[in-house]
């Protein structure tokens, strides 16, 4: 697994975002309420660059008539279609079982003190959980890679 | 943020098929930078009134353009002649866009104003997409028409159909009364005239004067985005009966963002209503399908893509795709087609009449 250092802390604040080409690959980094996630930037639909969408939040309901507004700043939109994607996970939240968008693990690593208390929360390299589980072998051309990110000394860090 | 454009250009020259003439996307929406740009090419009363109306509710409640279509210099998506160049023609190998304003005229109660909403943008595309920005000739225009005016309608067809970048009449399927009544035949018998075919396409439904084809308004965007469709059918099966190709033998009409997979089942039908029903309609002297080959062509974005390729490829086998699709995006709205995307692969010749050829012939572009 190769790393790359593909920002630093300080310039990506909770519910900003980063697109980066790293080995060919154009991938987007977000920070989600301190922790940072990584995704291939193409959406699994028809190519779109996915990580261009709007983050925000969705839609829930227990019934018709109700609208429970919920995950706010975790749901990525395409900006093509529109269709929503877990920015923590990589799945789409219309088709979770179908259509995956892959995501890559971001970790934090030795984060300076005081920069971002909770940078801290970002899991290990391989604990990360958008990094598990592809549905199965004919779901492949509807996924999109997720990557581990970590952070070391205020740099993030990349996975692939 | 840094841009990824890469992404698409990868993906198109990865699955892009070689082509012995380029594409032709017969949908393609110019944007104009402001309100400002067509208020200039309107008269007194109008220019004092007009801000741009479009209509006021059925608005998608997630995004109504692609959000990576913002010009990298600003103003709304679409208005870029450059970018749209870079994002649409470069990236898929599309030579011809057919631009396809969205005035909005038809919403109007008035007809003077409508009719001039029409005229302005006429003279705007004329003056911009059509002229300024074509230095290639690529971009094809659209004569906007107001039809609930036909005589004005038919002074505007006039006034435009000499240039040689107006490639054909369009119109709003958002109406008061379907397609095939004889209010609309002066626009028709223009049409035929100048050798001109009408595109049809939505977004006026059930909006200011037109009325809405469901039984009532339709709660959400989604309701009223999806039966949009029903338009389309409604004015295609009353354009058949009516007579309006007996009547007008050389006029054509291209149905622009109607849907696709509703074609072939609903001809079925009607063809098989004309075998016991035809003395209402003498003068239809065949089946109302075989009309279509000769006078009618459908664009197909959005098309319909269902989880099995084949049903879709058994639909466009059913509907005469070969003959009468053409290829059309939506850019830069949020349903855009991709010309690489949006189709299950397809045989090369069936690829080249949908994407290229069938455009070509229809609206006479070398």
């Amino acid at each position: 697994m190769a790393t790359y250092a593909v920002g630093r802390v300080s310039e990506l604040p909770p519910g900003h975002r980063k697109i980066v080409t790293v080995d060919g690959r154009s991938i987007g980094v977000f920070n989600v309420h301190g922790r940072f996630y990584a995704l291939r930037n193409a959406c699994p639909h028809q190519g779109a660059p996915l990580c261009q969408g709007s983050l925000g939040g969705t839609a829930a309901a227990s019934r018709p008539g109700e609208y429970i507004w919920e995950r706010e700043g975790e749901i990525l939109v395409c900006p093509w279609h529109g269709w929503e994607f877990d920015v923590t996970t990589g799945r789409s939240i219309v088709n979770p079982h179908r259509t995956r968008v892959r995501s890559y693990q971001v970790s934090v690593e030795h984060a300076v003190p005081g920069e971002n208390p909770a940078l801290g929360e970002n899991p290990a390299p391989g604990e990360h959980p958008a990094s598990v589980g592809i549905t199965s072998p004919a779901d492949e051309d509807e996924r999109v890679p997720t990557f581990p990110v970590t952070v070391d000394d205020g740099a993030i860090l990349l996975h692939l | 943020m840094s841009t990824a454009t890469p992404i698409e250009t990868a993906e198109a020259a990865r699955t892009a098929r070689p082509a012995r003439r380029g594409i032709v996307d017969t949908d393609v929406h110019p944007v104009p930078r402001s309100a400002d740009e067509i208020r200039q090419y309107l008269p007194m009363p109008w220019r004092d009134l007009y801000q741009g109306e479009r209509r006021s509710f059925y608005n998608n409640p997630v995004h109504g353009s692609r959000l990576d279509s913002v010009p990298p210099d600003g103003g709304p998506k679409g208005s870029d002649p450059d970018f749209l160049r870079k994002q649409l023609m470069d990236s898929y190998g599309v030579t011809h866009p057919i631009l396809v304003p969205r005035s909005f005229c038809n919403i109007q109660p008035d007809p003077d104003y409508g009719s001039a909403i029409a005229a302005a943008f006429n003279e705007w595309l004329a003056d911009t997409w059509l002229d300024r920005y074509n230095h290639d000739g690529a971009f094809k225009g659209s004569i906007t028409i107001n039809h609930h005016d036909p005589q004005r309608a038919v002074e505007e067809i006039e006034r435009w159909a000499g240039h040689p970048h107006m490639v054909q009449v369009m119109t709003d399927s958002g109406a008061r009364a379907p397609f095939g009544q004889r209010q609309y035949y002066p626009i028709y018998e223009a049409c035929e005239r100048r050798n001109l075919p009408l595109g049809i396409h939505p977004g006026t439904e059930g909006m200011g004067v037109n009325i809405q084809p469901t039984p009532g308004m339709p709660t959400h965007y989604i309701e009223w985005h999806c039966s949009m469709s029903l338009a389309f059918q409604s004015h295609l099966v009353s354009i058949l009966t009516e007579g309006v190709f007996e009547r007008f033998p050389g006029f054509r009409i291209a149905l622009l963002e109607g849907g696709v997979a509703w074609l072939a089942p609903l001809m079925w039908r009607l063809d098989a209503y004309w075998k016991a029903l035809r003395r209402e309609i003498p003068w239809v002297r065949k089946a109302p399908s075989e009309y279509l080959r000769d006078h009618v062509r459908l664009a197909s974005q959005p098309l319909e893509r269902p989880a099995d390729d084949r049903h879709l490829l058994s639909n466009l086998e059913s509907m005469d795709a070969e003959h009468i699709l053409m290829f059309s995006s939506d850019y830069p709205h949020w349903d855009f087609d991709s010309p690489t995307r949006a189709f299950p692969k397809l045989p090369d010749d069936l690829w080249q009449k949908i994407f290229s050829d069938n455009a070509r012939a229809f609206y006479g572009l070398t």
